[in-house]
């Protein structure tokens, strides 16, 4: 079927508009190649940056010379696929390094011929070739500026790691290796970024990032400012909720390690002179949409569902009860009007939260209140298919200690 | 309205604790399943390696070896590099270190070693070599930089015959022009055939070819 579907769709499209579409596709194809590259790129060169702070870390711990050296920096390369720029992020990076680890005992010298293309002629015959690899045609031209060795960074992309193979080689005819190192992102520590001024071992930087894992601790506390807007019944006439503040504080849990699940239980006040006095019990649960660990240091964006008792005194509950007093009705009940009223019913709230740091988060919900579909003053901001109906919209903005 | 609040819930609870599964499915296609690195471990190690991703083992649940499988993305894409380099550089480290310790096991004593890498492209051939070149100097071997080089007369014979003869014709002519000595090793790492994706190797000692893989 589809072969025979893969021709009839062939024979209907001519050459000609292939040929006019083909470089539009090719064009968009080498864009969408460049972005990915692009996005590629942006994620690695964190990667490649942490692999040179280990590196230079391990120098200042076990300098390669007794004494400082001048050496060149002769070759960054970066993995098969990637241009010039990452390289000259790279290079920055590590000269960054050098320049603030003296530890390391190694000081950059200026040597643009070591890179250039160097042609040589001697009585072997004629030789070109990078000026690294012609030492002697070098220190004939009094180009290596007091450096007399030469350093080669080579980054490579295998599977999902990351591999830096560091060299060092003595800028003398037989170009020994003095000093090799393989690092790679499989082996060493969780990615971190490390000042350049103040290099950690890969355990130091493991035990930071458990340190900061572990002082999240499981349990916070959040204090929440709330706002409650009740939708207008059509029917209701003049009466009408006014917005509700609430003020809640309370108690929340991981339930995972990675806090992809956190539950809350909070209680909340409300008060407006002479209207209403208001308490509240809630509970929550939390669920992590972005990703599946919450980040230490990008916001996250929690889905939440919970449920709510909700009781309200005073004059302001009249609009939450099933009965709307008419003039004929308080007239005729005078007393009932001294009576305070009262009104508690129960709401469950769905809303998206948006944290940052685990400390500070503002969310938008939605809340059902069953028993209000009752009264006559509270309409519905949405209802879906009879079934559920939203009576509330809000908003809060947390604190969390 | 209880009924689908209820249904939530038990949606939320049935997809409690499940991580993130990488498998082709409703969110994720074949292609992108084909982009990760995937190894299976113990829970324990795996809790090591990431801590704030995976818990670590109950301590009830302690005769009981429970895995983990660790996934994660490729730096390259499927698809955003040929075929045939991928599959080198992909392996790069396993490969090339199996070569080093078998020429090393072979070329004891205080040898200067001399590593070049015949690939079509020049990119991935100066990839190996240095792959080469940094393990052999991490065994604590003495290795140079200097790659000895044919005259032009040499290398145009060479390029006409077939690779299991010219190596070895290459390595004679090394030692008889003197650019490799006594105290040289010379390891070459090559593709014999450019369809084939598995790197073959051969150590030059004293005028002497012999192939490693």
């Amino acid at each position: 079927m589809r072969p025979a579907l893969l021709a009839l769709t062939l024979a209907l499209v001519s050459s000609s508009s292939w040929a006019e579409v083909a470089p539009e596709i090719a064009e968009a194809q080498r864009a969408q190649m460049e972005k990915l590259r692009a996005e590629v790129a942006g994620q690695i060169q964190l990667q490649a940056y942490d692999l040179l702070d280990e590196l230079v870390y391990g120098w200042t711990r076990q300098p390669v010379f007794e004494l400082e050296t001048p050496v060149v920096l002769a070759d960054v390369t970066v993995p098969v696929g990637f241009g010039s720029g990452l390289a000259a992020l790279i290079e920055n990076h590590f000269a960054e390094l050098v320049v603030k680890n003296p530890r390391t005992r190694l000081t950059l010298a200026h040597c643009p011929q070591c890179t250039a293309v160097v042609v040589h002629s001697g009585a072997k015959g004629t030789i070109v070739s990078r000026g690294v690899d012609q030492p002697e045609a070098l220190a004939t031209a009094g180009a290596l500026s007091g450096a007399r060795h030469a350093i080669f960074l080579d980054f490579e992309a295998e599977g999902s790691a990351l591999v830096l193979r560091a060299r060092i080689t003595s800028l003398e005819p037989a170009l020994p290796i003095i000093h090799a190192k393989t690092l790679t992102t499989s082996t060493s520590s969780p990615a971190l970024l490390r000042s350049g001024d103040q290099l950690k071992s890969a355990a130091e930087a493991r035990k930071e990032y458990l340190d900061a894992l572990q002082g999240r601790g499981p349990v916070s506390v959040p204090v929440r400012v709330a706002v409650r807007s009740y939708a207008q019944s059509p029917t209701a006439g003049p009466i009408a909720a006014m917005p509700f503040i609430w003020l809640q504080a309370g108690a929340e849990v991981a339930l995972t390690q990675a806090r992809a699940w956190t539950g809350t239980f909070s209680v909340g006040v409300t008060w407006m002179p002479q209207l209403h006095t208001g308490f509240m019990g809630q509970a929550r649960i939390s669920r992590l949409l972005t990703g599946s660990v919450a980040s230490l240091t990008q916001p996250d964006l929690y889905v939440f569902l919970g449920g709510s008792v909700i009781s309200i005194h005073g004059q302001g509950a009249r609009v939450f009860r099933s009965e709307v007093l008419n003039l004929e009705d308080v007239l005729s009940d005078i007393p009932s009007l001294l009576v305070e009223p009262h009104a508690t019913f129960a709401a469950f709230p769905i809303g998206l939260e948006l944290r940052v740091g685990n400390r500070i988060a503002a969310s938008v919900f939605l809340e059902s209140a069953p028993a209000l579909d009752n009264a006559p003053s509270i309409g519905t901001h949405l209802n879906l298919l009879n079934i559920l109906k939203f009576h509330t919209v809000g908003a809060e903005v947390s604190f969390a200690f | 309205m209880e009924t689908l609040l209820v249904f939530l819930l038990v949606q939320l609870s049935v997809s409690e604790g499940r991580p993130y599964d990488p498998a082709p499915g409703i969110w994720h296609d074949k292609s992108e399943a084909r982009n990760l690195d995937c190894s299976r471990m113990s829970q324990q190690r795996a809790h090591e390696l990431h801590p704030g991703e995976i818990p670590a083992p109950l301590a009830r649940l302690a005769n009981q070896e429970s895995e983990a499988l660790v996934c994660t993305r490729r730096i390259m894409r499927n698809g955003e590099r040929p075929e045939r380099d991928e599959l080198i550089l992909d392996s790069l480290r396993e490969s090339v270190g199996e070569i080093a310790e078998v020429a090393s096991a072979l070329g004891p004593g205080k040898l200067t070693w001399h590593v070049d890498a015949f690939y079509p492209q020049p990119e991935v051939a100066a990839k190996i070599s240095v792959a080469a070149r940094t393990e052999l100097a991490e065994q604590g071997r003495r290795v140079s930089d200097k790659v000895p080089v044919l005259a032009a007369g040499d290398i145009v014979v060479l390029g006409r015959m077939a690779p299991k003869d010219a190596y070895p014709l290459a390595c004679k002519r090394y030692f008889a022009q003197r650019a490799l000595g006594e105290n040289d090793a010379f390891l070459g790492i090559m593709l014999i055939d450019e369809r084939e994706t598995q790197l073959h190797a051969g150590l030059c000692l004293n005028g002497e070819w012999r192939w490693l893989r």
